[in-house]
């Protein structure tokens, strides 16, 4: 067992966590990184096709600015976000982000005279080397930039628990190192989760392999309260097959140096939504592109898993290939590229939700545990939001670094969560596949906490879940028992989160009863801004959770209708 | 059928075979070669790396003075039709670079227009020639000669030039040798590199390499081995007693040049192919051409 | 051969083989059908235990990848089958693999009826399909891939044009996933050269290729490389999944900074420049005598043999004789 002593512990190496350790360390904070993937090479923040302007910036109107500002608040999040804090990172990625991205190396694509291509329209985006892949190269430098700092950074290291002092504050977290199958434990002043967006949870995924939803079921377990759970993105451009695809895009967005974007076919052959036309103000247009595709898929022209098709057969291949990526996939299926279309389905995304954070510091509700990106409940979407959170935890945990103590060692419960995990691997043999467990999940999760669902279909969801973990967990074994590279043991460990956090989500989902943008049920149909205009919270009390909402404060923008049917609604 | 004649660097001096073997062979088949006298080196693969657009000079007005002549090119070296291949190619693709050198080119009247057809003799075979009039032209197959073809990388490799997603598909030589009489075998180093491209200044790359090829064309089975590269001649048969002695190991495999495969087949002695210039001496090849 | 086809047509004959062995995406993408059964055979390695190799029979998945039946076979048959992987999009860059000897990222490559995988070569096996990415990771962090800028930085958005940034944009599609690394024949020769590889060099070209960078710094970098032991096969360019040109683009570009930067590093081709300048063609002999200085003359045996047989010519190497191509050399290349 490896004991690592240092003053902040970071899990996650992501936008956020990355961001959130270089801002530390220039803040003179010792850091670590625990990354269940490889740095900068797992997660969601690899998958950014390209960055949004925000403000005046690079010759935005403003028009522009406004409309950048609107679309976060309206389309990404659906005004359940505090608006101060979108302001405050508004201003921030407008002063800050770009300049410090291209000083550090960071290549803003050019074209031959010299200026910076970005998407003509009401939101303007620019991309770091190419469009449909900027995220590669920005994290890339990211993870080259904690090279540069010496920050030591444990990948491929599960965190399994959070650790907690006496006083029940943060002070560390447990973790498995699943290639040498060592146990590593990480001891500090604060710990900032910073796990990401997107899980895999449901039989589509966006959330890349390891996502398991363990941010937030560790958070629970020490009693941090929880936001928004139950809302959640849906790409809906998605490639039907191969099953592995299914977080490969036919982007939506508008294209750098076009004026045309993506379109998408019913499977009557009826053009049902392009973004330029149909909704230039949304630049990334999921919840529009979801509510166009419902109403296919009511009406039979479409199925939530495929039977509608996606492409750029109205475009020139030249106008795609100079400065996008886009062209590439349908090639590689062996499809004529502009003109075939290829399938696309539905992939759960982005879950907006996650652990409730106060918005200047990033702290939650317990003590010594701080979040930062996607995992707070706090917004959704965009790279550059995730990396203002990295600036805000780091400058909240330097704040608050004198007033938390150091951690001890806490052995007994270092010691339980070992046993924890020894049992997982020593129950060897005929048990079931902890694969096929994770699989069962997702399968319910996609069937019943799809993206139409009710109260019938989630308490059934709730009593599948509860079948899985009565019945199916206790059964679970891996049939090689060596410690060393066993993804059938992290398997298992995965298995135990999924359920946990699969569990609140769909509480959570019960509790709000609206529509709202990508979260829809058809028993309450309608976006309810009177009763609804506030953070579902998720408090954990002794003898389980309760709910409170928090109505959010509406300085900036407002809604303008106080009910009206969600698939009405033009966010 | 004519063709402006580029032999290159290699078989002009260290495989000068190479240039004679072609010649004569090129009278059985027909091919009427005007040679280029002025043309330079195409820069093998170092000047490409660090003098960009002389490499461009120099190739474009290859090209040109084959398209002076109203000629398509034909060329027996691998790294010579890639370097040409890849100028033609920036050529069409970037017209500053083609005005930029064709100012050079006016200073001695040449200029280039994009339209001469590069043809490496390998590809005339089966493009000009076909391989129906081939067969009629053989009149000592090669009974039952089991043969390793070594491609050499630059006639298949890279897949923006050739468009192969596996070089190793490439099957030009084994059909051909098939063709004459002979048995091709598979074997590992088929496609792979021979390592001359670095022997100037380390030859133990080259030595490693090769031996391994010509070791796994030996259990392979094969009496010899046919190359369209000068370049990969030059390590397979020229190094071969330095990589006998790194293995520890005889391995007397003869190497021919694609040309005199064919000559053989024609029915051109191994005297007139100039096989006496090889280190490693082809005298079993003999016994397998027969009537 | 009983079937003689009639002449092809103009480039066909540099391409035969394609259509037979199925050498095109559409040809690899059409070749299978739901209700096939495809042969997997995958290699297994245990630290202790050694080497194995375990067959599958695999059903075709409609447009099926490599990953795809990896992850059929791990949870049907083989349930302790270890594998990385992480976005399956061709992001992440941690799946590739070898599949019937030939490098390739599991998520982005079609499957083939008969298959056989295994690991990449050129880094340690540590279980199953799992490499050790760290001797890579240490050529990259030893080269300091960040740029240090010599002039303060402008403000956003600096004066930077694509064509400055042509080649290194292109090393920035790179993902890291040693597919070219694997195929590399130098880099197969172990410690026999100081080679970086391919791998290391694109990831060092994104930033040395930068103008921005400081030639200084650059310079450093590309004299650890060992960059001209690169022999230009072209394997890394063809199992790239980001269809990154790393000879043309990235190896080639850099072997001019080096040139240009590292006094004495690039002594073969500026040899070989001077030699064709000053007579038109290469002649082999004054080349190795210019690159290797006397040492050349260690191996009498060999210049006996090849003096014997005419593959040089002394005279001809001594007297500096030029060719007819040299007035043309010479003008073009001063």
């Amino acid at each position: 067992m490896q004991v690592h002593n240092t003053e902040v512990v970071i899990v996650g190496g992501g936008a956020a966590g990355c961001y959130a350790g270089l801002s530390l360390h220039r803040g003179g904070a010792q850091t670590i990184i625990v990354c269940k993937g490889l740095v900068g090479k797992s997660g969601a923040s690899i998958f950014a096709g390209n960055l949004v302007l925000g403000g005046r910036l690079l010759g935005n109107t403003e028009e522009n600015a406004r409309n950048t500002a609107e679309f976060l608040i309206k389309y990404h999040n659906q005004f359940l976000i505090d608006q101060s804090w979108a302001r405050r990172c508004g201003q921030w990625i407008e002063n800050v982000y770009y300049p410090e991205l291209e000083e550090a190396g960071l290549y803003f694509r050019r074209d031959n005279e010299g200026n910076v291509v970005t998407s003509p329209g009401k939101i303007r985006s620019i991309a770091a080397n190419v469009q449909g892949n900027s995220g590669v190269p920005f994290m890339d430098l990211r993870r080259k930039q904690l090279m540069r700092a010496r920050i030591l950074c444990l990948e491929e290291t599960a965190a399994t628990a959070l650790l907690r002092r006496q006083d029940g504050s943060v002070g560390g977290v447990f973790g498995l190192n699943y290639i040498t199958g060592e146990y590593i434990v990480v001891l500090a002043r604060a710990v900032i989760l910073a796990t990401g967006y997107s899980d895999r949870l449901h039989a589509r995924s966006t959330g890349t392999r390891e996502m398991s939803g363990d941010g937030i079921a560790m958070a629970w377990r020490v009693g941090a309260t929880l936001a928004n759970l139950e809302m959640q993105w849906w790409h809906t451009n998605d490639i039907a097959y191969p099953p592995t695809w299914q977080r490969m895009q036919v982007y939506p967005n508008p294209m750098l140096g076009s004026e045309k974007s993506a379109r998408m076919i019913n499977s009557e052959g009826q053009e049902f939504f392009n973004q330029q036309q149909d909704d230039p103000l949304a630049y990334g247009p999921y919840t529009v592109q979801l509510k166009a595709l419902a109403k296919e898929v009511q009406a039979g022209r479409a199925r939530y898993d495929g039977g509608y098709f996606a492409g750029f057969d109205h475009c020139d291949a030249t106008e795609v290939d100079a400065y996008t990526t886009y062209g590439k996939g349908f090639r590689q299926l062996g499809l004529r590229f502009p003109q075939d279309l290829v399938e696309t389905a539905v992939t759960a995304h982005y879950r907006q939700g996650g652990i409730d954070v106060d918005t200047e510091t990033m702290c939650s509700s317990v003590l010594g545990l701080y979040v930062a990106g996607g995992l707070g409940g706090h917004s959704n979407g965009l790279i550059g939001l995730a990396t203002y959170d990295g600036k805000v935890v780091a400058e909240g945990v330097l704040g608050a670094l004198a007033r938390l103590a150091p951690c001890e060692l806490p052995e007994q419960q270092v010691e339980s969560e070992r046993l924890r995990l020894e049992a997982l691997l020593s129950r060897g043999g005929g048990g079931i596949t902890p694969a096929k467990v994770k699989e069962k999940v997702r399968s319910v999760m996609w069937e019943k906490v799809g993206v139409e669902k009710d109260a019938a279909t989630l308490r059934s969801a709730l009593a599948d879940i509860e079948d899985i973990r009565l019945d199916l967990l206790p059964c679970m074994g891996v049939k090689r028992t060596t410690r060393d590279v066993n993804y059938e043991w992290l398997d298992a460990i995965d298995a135990v989160n999924m359920i946990d956090a699969c569990e609140l989500i769909i509480h959570s989902s019960l509790e709000r009863k609206e529509s709202r943008g990508p979260f829809m049920r058809r028993d309450f149909p309608n976006t309810d801004n009177a009763h609804w205009l506030a953070a579902n919270l998720m408090k954990k009390t002794e003898n389980g959770f309760r709910f409170e909402q928090r109505p959010y404060e509406l300085p900036f923008f407002q809604p303008g209708f106080v009910e009206k049917n969600n698939l009405e609604v033009a966010w | 059928m004519k063709f402006a004649y580029y032999p290159g660097c290699s078989a002009r001096s260290t495989c000068a075979e190479l240039n004679e073997a072609m010649r004569r062979v090129a009278k059985k088949l027909g091919l009427e070669l005007t040679q280029l006298e002025s043309a330079t080196c195409t820069g093998a693969r170092e000047l490409r790396a660090i003098d960009l657009i002389g490499f461009f000079t120099l190739n474009l007005r290859i090209l040109a003075l084959a398209e002076r002549e109203g000629l398509p090119l034909m060329t027996v070296c691998n790294t010579c039709t890639l370097n040409l291949l890849d100028a033609h190619a920036a050529f069409v693709g970037d017209p500053e670079l083609a005005i930029k050198v064709n100012e050079t080119l006016t200073n001695e009247g040449l200029r280039y227009s994009g339209r001469t057809r590069i043809s490496h003799f390998l590809w005339v075979l089966y493009e000009d020639i076909g391989l129906k009039r081939l067969r009629e032209l053989v009149t000592k197959p090669l009974n039952g000669l089991t043969v390793a073809a070594f491609y050499g990388c630059h006639i298949t490799r890279p897949p923006q030039r050739y468009g192969f997603i596996d070089s190793r598909n490439n099957i030009s030589l084994e059909r051909l040798a098939e063709l004459l009489g002979c048995r091709s075998i598979d074997y590992s180093g088929r496609t792979e590199c021979c390592g001359f491209h670095t022997a100037a200044h380390d030859e133990r790359v080259a030595i490693k390499l090769t031996g391994a090829h010509i070791k796994s064309a030996k259990i392979g089975g094969a009496k010899t081995m046919v190359t369209p590269c000068p370049l990969c001649h030059t390590v397979l048969d020229g190094f071969q007693r330095e990589i006998e002695r790194d293995m520890g190991e005889k391995l007397d495999m003869p190497v021919l040049h694609l040309p005199q495969l064919i000559g053989l087949a024609l029915g051109l002695t191994p005297e007139e192919l100039r096989v006496d210039r090889h280190i490693v001496d082809p005298e079993t090849i003999a016994s397998f051409v027969g009537g | 051969m009983n079937i003689v086809p009639a002449p092809l047509g103009s480039g066909d004959a540099r391409r035969l083989g394609q259509i037979e062995r199925h050498d095109s995406l559409e040809a690899r993408n059409s070749r299978l059908a739901v209700g096939d059964t495809l042969t997997v055979r995958v290699r297994r390695f245990e630290r202790e235990g050694g080497a194995d190799i375990l067959e599958f029979r695999v059903p075709y998945q409609r447009a099926m990848r490599v990953l795809d039946a990896l992850n059929w076979i791990a949870e049907n048959e083989a349930r302790d089958l270890a594998y990385r992987w992480f976005c399956g999009s061709k992001m992440c860059g941690t799946c590739a693999v070898r599949m019937n000897g030939r490098e390739v990222l599991a998520c982005w490559e079609a499957v083939e009826p008969d298959m056989t995988i295994e690991p990449l070569r050129n880094l340690p096996v540590i279980r199953d399909l799992v490499v050790d990415r760290s001797p890579f990771e240490r050529i990259v962090a030893s080269l300091e891939p960040w740029i240090e800028r010599t002039a303060p930085y402008a403000g956003f958005p600096e004066p930077l044009l694509h064509k400055e940034m042509e080649n290194a944009s292109k090393a920035l599609d790179c993902i890291g996933c040693m597919a070219c690394y694997s195929a590399c024949p130098v880099i197969g020769l172990g410690n026999l050269t100081d080679f970086a590889g391919p791998a290391p060099l694109v990831q060092l070209a994104q930033t040395a290729l930068d103008p921005r960078n400081d030639p200084t710094k650059v310079g450093r970098a590309l004299a650890q490389t060992g960059i001209f032991n690169c022999v230009s096969c072209y394997k890394c360019e063809e199992v790239c999944p980001a269809g990154i040109p790393i000879v043309s683009r990235v190896i080639e570009p850099l072997k001019a900074r080096a040139a240009v930067l590292v006094p004495g590093m690039a002594k073969h081709p500026q040899i070989l420049r001077r030699i064709v300048a000053a007579r038109g063609r290469v002649d082999p002999g004054a080349l190795v005598l210019g690159v290797q200085g006397f040492t050349a003359l260690r191996n009498l045996p060999r210049i006996w043999r090849m003096l014997v047989r005419g593959k040089i010519n002394p005279v001809r190497t001594l007297l500096g004789l030029r060719t007819a191509a040299a007035s043309a050399a010479r003008r073009l290349l001063s």
